[in-house]
């Protein structure tokens, strides 16, 4: 009797150990739901390179930083501020426009009217449309004749710049970002500042 | 009843071993055009080579002109590669000793990582972004600074000299880049010239076949590289305004491969080869043992014993797998050149030679590109490959 019941548990056993092949191949088989984050949380996709949470935390600080000064907190009128193009001189290929144009999102719902930003980068747009309505292709609301595109009190830009050190031991990027806002009458810069962030990672011995 | 149990023993290590297979691939359906094909791949295959399948696909897009589409294969392929991979399952398994290298995802030799950044960099210039092709040629840079060699660390001519001359193109010292340029340029290959800021016209040229990867050892647990079959060196391209511009390799992607030493990987597969033969050897002693004991009367019990474990060692021999990862990005060049011009606005028609080493004309690479040259203040970028895919 002793005997069957050791056979019966020896063949179990061999019974379940090939039945755990059977599940070799298939990995989430009902896939892995969309985990919705903050844009200033760190995800669980990660690389030393610039990440929604480093964009966040630095143009928020600039844009507090800008409110701050004197030539915006106390400026006469509302002062005008055209984005000229940051100027990446880091390894990393990104999207510049997308530091101004959260800095500049970040005045416009914040501030209040403090500051005005131009639409330069709408000017062939804005010129047609001004040609229109000179020429009484379309109805204007005031005279067409007369200029109202506004200059520029100050010049936003910013510049990207960044240490790679690569050794066994892993990857480690060191990003400096900078803004500044330059006077576009006397080229003062009336304000800079910065933010840094360091991140450092090793891979995989598999990918090494 | 124990021979019993011991026979019952040695059945569930044969079904065990069977387990050993994995299970087929669905069959991809083929066109025989590269860009289908390519695309098919990325979508239908195995997820650990969707990368392969973009750098392929993404450079024969480059080849026929189709620059969105290698764009974006090329920004979802460097998502990955510029990240840092860690606790990755399949990595994880690629080490241990019972799955194959191959197994881990794709994300190419540094060479190939190299080029990935390289193309793309000349994708960003062609959009009039120089900075983010200097991003590109630096990140390319940095792929290769860790050889084992520090004289081969970060060697590359081009990537060197495009990171100056895009830095000089934004008013900032490129210099020192294009000292490391000259630097690095062997006795074989051109020296580059000093910076034009004003050449508007920047022709990349490539020709040649990339390395290939192959395995050898035992167990073909080493990588190696061979190199690839090529004819031209040279590219000659003769504008129809009368203007000529010769590019000579800068760059051999054969010397980038073989210069770069040794991985941690190899040491892993060496670990997983020695393994694989010690628990080989053990088997084999122990089967022959085990059936010279289980022939005797009074060790038939023990000798079963031994068999078993002997069995068991060679299942587990068999299992052990340290070949090495042999996909590569296979249709890279061997080469790599550069020249630029300044050309005045206009569309211009060129008509492109290529020449062997001795600097005989391959007429059946000859073609004619046209492209066209804007007086806005961005180059024009014209990308030339021997290669029509």
């Amino acid at each position: 009797m002793k005997s069957y019941v050791n056979y019966s548990l020896c063949l179990a056993a061999v019974a379940a150990m090939t039945a755990g092949c059977a599940s070799s191949g298939v990995k989430n088989p009902r896939g892995v739901p969309v985990t919705e984050m903050k844009a200033d949380e760190r995800g669980f996709v990660a690389g030393t390179g610039m990440e929604s949470q480093d964009l966040v935390m630095v143009t928020d600080k600039m844009a507090r930083s800008i409110l701050a000064i004197p030539e915006i907190a106390n400026a006469q009128g509302t002062p005008r501020v055209v984005l000229n193009p940051v100027n990446n001189e880091t390894r990393f290929p990104i999207n510049k426009d997308i530091f101004l144009t959260r800095i500049r999102a970040q005045l416009n719902s914040k501030a209040a009217g403090k500051v005005r930003f131009l639409a330069r980068d709408q000017m062939a747009a804005l010129e047609r449309e001004r040609d229109l309505k000179q020429s009484g292709q379309v109805t204007a609301s005031s005279d067409p004749n007369v200029v109202e595109f506004k200059g520029a009190d100050f010049f936003l830009t910013g510049t990207l710049q960044n240490m790679t050190t690569r050794t066994s031991k892993g990857v480690s990027d060191y990003v400096l970002y900078s803004f500044r806002l330059i006077d576009a009458r006397t080229s003062d810069i009336v304000w800079e500042d910065m933010a840094e962030i360091k991140k450092q990672g090793l891979e995989d011995a598999a990918y090494r | 009843m124990k021979v019993a149990f011991l026979s019952v023993g040695l059945g569930a290590l044969l079904l065990l071993t069977g387990c050993a297979t994995t299970p087929k691939a669905a069959r991809i359906p083929l066109t025989g055009d590269p860009l289908v094909d390519g695309r098919t791949h990325i979508e239908q295959g195995p997820p650990n080579e969707r990368i392969l399948w973009q750098y392929r696909t993404a450079l024969v897009a480059m080849r026929r002109g189709d620059y969105p589409q290698a764009k974006a294969l090329l920004d979802d392929a460097i998502l990955t590669i510029g990240g840092i991979l860690t606790n990755d399952k399949d990595a994880r398994r690629a080490r241990s000793m019972f799955a194959s290298e191959s197994r881990k995802k794709f994300i190419g030799e540094p060479y190939e990582r190299v080029m990935a950044y390289y193309y793309r960099g000349i994708l960003y210039w062609m959009d009039g972004e120089p900075d983010n092709a200097r991003a590109c040629f630096r990140s390319g840079e940095l792929i290769d600074s860790d050889t084992e060699v520090d004289n081969y660390a970060a060697d590359y001519v081009l990537l060197d000299y495009l990171d100056g001359f895009a830095s000089d193109k934004l008013f900032t010292d490129g210099g020192d880049a294009l000292k490391r340029a000259k630097a690095n340029a062997s006795t074989k290959m051109d020296v580059p010239p000093d910076y034009d800021r004003a050449a508007n016209v920047l022709f990349f040229t490539e020709c040649g076949f990339g390395p290939q990867k192959y395995a050898t050892g035992q167990y073909r647990e080493q990588l190696r590289f061979r190199e690839g079959q090529q004819q031209a060196r040279v590219v000659t391209i003769k504008l129809n305004n009368g203007q000529v511009i010769r590019t000579r390799p800068w760059d051999d992607l054969y010397f980038q491969a073989t210069t770069r030493g040794g991985r941690v990987m190899d040491h892993i597969l060496a670990n997983k080869a020695v393994f694989k033969q010690s628990t080989d050897t053990v088997g084999d002693v122990a089967i022959v043992s085990g059936a010279v004991l289980a022939t005797g009367r009074n060790t038939q019990e023990a000798g079963l014993g031994v068999l078993a474990f002997g069995l068991l060692s060679k299942a587990i021999a068999a299992g052990t797998t340290p070949a090495a990862d042999v996909r590569a990005w296979d249709n890279l060049p061997q080469f790599l050149g550069f020249g630029a011009l300044r050309v005045a606005p206009g569309t211009y028609t060129a008509q492109v030679e290529f020449q062997d080493g001795a600097g005989r004309l391959l007429a059946n690479l000859s073609r004619r590109v046209t492209f066209e040259v804007k007086a806005a203040d961005r180059d024009t970028v014209v990308y030339i490959s021997d290669k029509q895919q």
